[in-house]
């Protein structure tokens, strides 16, 4: 490529001759790279949406698998309150018939104080529980890749005390992996037409810019420019205005996590796991300003290729 | 070099513009293309640049059936093949000197190699100071003789021209019509399609395609070109 010193006298070439097609004439390139900007922007933020439901999923999950409760309610089927020295003899008896189990690595009885502690998000810090009934817990932990009948171990343990109820958490997790699942597949979702959104906009401007310098691209095609020699051209344009808009998203995009990183830190939600990625998930996010660039340059030439194998 | 049998071309549904042409050129012949006006001239013109496909017929250039190559073979056939439009098609966005260095890009040319050439054709054709000059703010002349640079840079097999000189005074129309005529000693085939009856007068010792009514005769004799031309302007 031959290099010209800049100029300003009118009518001289000014810069270094960068593409065969004018394609850096007119505003399409401006308001293309605005669009992957904003595309990418949306991206990052269901990404770090999906990322976040994940880790939430993840702490929600991480350690109930192998963990139960048993709940022994002070209230029997017919309604009567048993009385609680009662109540601790029959968590007794299950505690000690739990400790004997082959599948059951620990199991402990639940003070009343934790108990208090567990309900105090529903019943209030301040509330006195003393002419209250709480209910006996004692919390199992089962042996790892350990296979028993779990309905045999209820049925066992309603024997011993026929209120005795054991929660597995299954359904629970059940319904909250679902949840998020669907939220996550939402999330995947929205970057997915963010992905077809942004092909059908860089084809449509390859089309728009093809159309425009027909007789340009003609007059290569009839001096023996192969096929590729054109569509380069478009994808080295494409290609660069891609990561421009891209770049740009992502540092915007960056911007505003950390932005909703540090209000989500200052709300302190238990509930909610730190708002937070990991080096893993960062690359990931910076990764997408490439990939999108990348993209946009394979639309374009899958664009520039199909319009010139109409031509003779 | 070039062989038209039968060729016949119409655009969309409409009539045939060209219809039954017939005719054969020798590799390193110069020939001017002549005819009235709609009489198919430029329709020929882009059947030979292979900007159009005929409708029927058998259209052979260097040896091979255009119908029967496949696109490389097209690409390659239209690197050996200079054009000077009648409108110029420059690229405006470019300058001078790579508007000419275009076909020699295309066709892969080291840089070095490129810049020595096109200096040297710019000084030739008079354009030396004019190498960043856009083309849009170069005169009609001045824009020709960048497309007729642009067309001979790679010292193509078969340089088609059409009406090359329009724009030129005398003196430049006639020092380029010397180098096409170096161009051809040189083995490349040349075809001008031209209504310049003076130039044609001038380098009369080459043959003509005249076209009448999509038509195509090709005469060689300087006593029959005048007479069969006389008869149609």
């Amino acid at each position: 490529m031959s290099k010209f010193k800049k100029s300003q006298s009118l009518g001289i070439a000014k810069e270094t001759r960068q593409y065969d097609l004018p394609l850096n004439k007119g505003a399409g390139g401006y308001f293309l790279r605005i669009l992957i900007a904003l595309m990418t922007f949306l991206a990052i933020l269901a990404l770090a949406a999906s990322f976040t439901l994940s880790a939430m999923t993840e702490r929600w999950t991480s350690g109930l698998e192998d963990k139960a409760s048993i709940e022994i309610p002070a209230e029997d089927d017919s309604g009567v309150i048993t009385s609680p020295e009662k109540l601790e003899g029959l968590a007794k008896d299950i505690h000690k018939f739990l400790i004997n189990h082959p599948a059951i690595e620990s199991a402990e009885i639940m003070s009343q104080q934790e108990i208090a502690k567990l309900v105090a998000p529903w019943m209030g810090e301040d509330i006195e529980f003393d002419n209250i009934p709480l209910p006996s817990i004692i919390s199992v932990s089962f042996r790892k890749n350990v296979t028993f009948d779990k309905d045999a171990l209820a049925r066992r343990l309603k024997d011993i005390a026929p209120q005795a109820r054991l929660d597995t958490h299954e359904s629970w997790l059940r319904d909250v992996l679902r949840f998020t699942g669907a939220l996550n597949f939402s999330a995947l979702l929205v970057t997915l037409v963010i992905g077809i959104t942004t092909i059908v906009a860089v084809g449509g401007a390859v089309q728009s810019r093809m159309a425009i310098y027909r007789e340009e691209l003609e007059l290569l095609h009839l001096m023996g420019a192969s096929d590729n020699y054109i569509s380069k051209q478009l994808q080295r344009y494409i290609f660069i205005i891609s990561i421009q808009g891209a770049g740009i998203g992502v540092a915007v995009g960056g911007v505003t996590l950390i932005i909703i990183g540090f209000l989500a830190g200052r709300m302190d939600i238990s509930l909610i796991p730190d708002f937070s990625l990991n080096p893993g998930q960062i690359l990931a996010l910076l990764l997408l300003a490439p990939l999108i660039a990348f993209l946009g340059m394979f639309t374009a030439r899958y664009t520039v290729l199909r319009a010139l194998a109409l031509m003779p | 070099m070039i062989k038209f049998e039968h060729v016949g071309l119409r655009y969309g549904v409409g009539p045939e513009v060209l219809s039954d042409v017939n005719f054969s050129l020798d590799p390193g012949s110069f020939h001017f293309l002549s005819g009235p006006s709609g009489a198919g001239k430029t329709s020929l013109m882009s059947l030979l640049y292979l900007g159009r496909y005929p409708t029927r017929g058998i259209m052979s250039m260097f040896g091979q059936n255009i119908g029967q190559m496949s696109r490389q073979e097209l690409k390659n056939i239209r690197q050996r093949i200079g054009v000077v439009f009648q409108d110029f098609r420059l690229l405006n966005h470019m300058s001078a000197f790579d508007n000419i260095a275009l076909p020699l890009r295309i066709a892969g040319q080291p840089e070095h190699e490129i810049k020595a050439n096109v200096d040297e054709l710019m000084e030739w054709v008079g354009l030396g100071d004019h190498r960043h000059m856009l083309p849009n703010t170069m005169s009609g002349g001045q824009q020709q003789r960048v497309a007729i640079a642009r067309a001979v840079i790679t010292r193509p097999r078969l340089l088609l021209a059409d009406e090359p000189t329009g724009n030129l005074d005398d003196e430049i129309g006639y020092r380029l019509m010397n180098l096409f005529d170096q161009l051809n000693r040189m083995g490349t085939t040349v075809i001008i399609a031209s209504h310049n009856t003076m130039l044609m007068e001038k380098f009369s010792h080459h043959s003509r395609l005249i076209l009448d009514r999509g038509r195509v005769e090709l005469i060689t004799p300087k006593k029959t070109i005048k007479q069969k031309l006389e008869g149609i302007f």
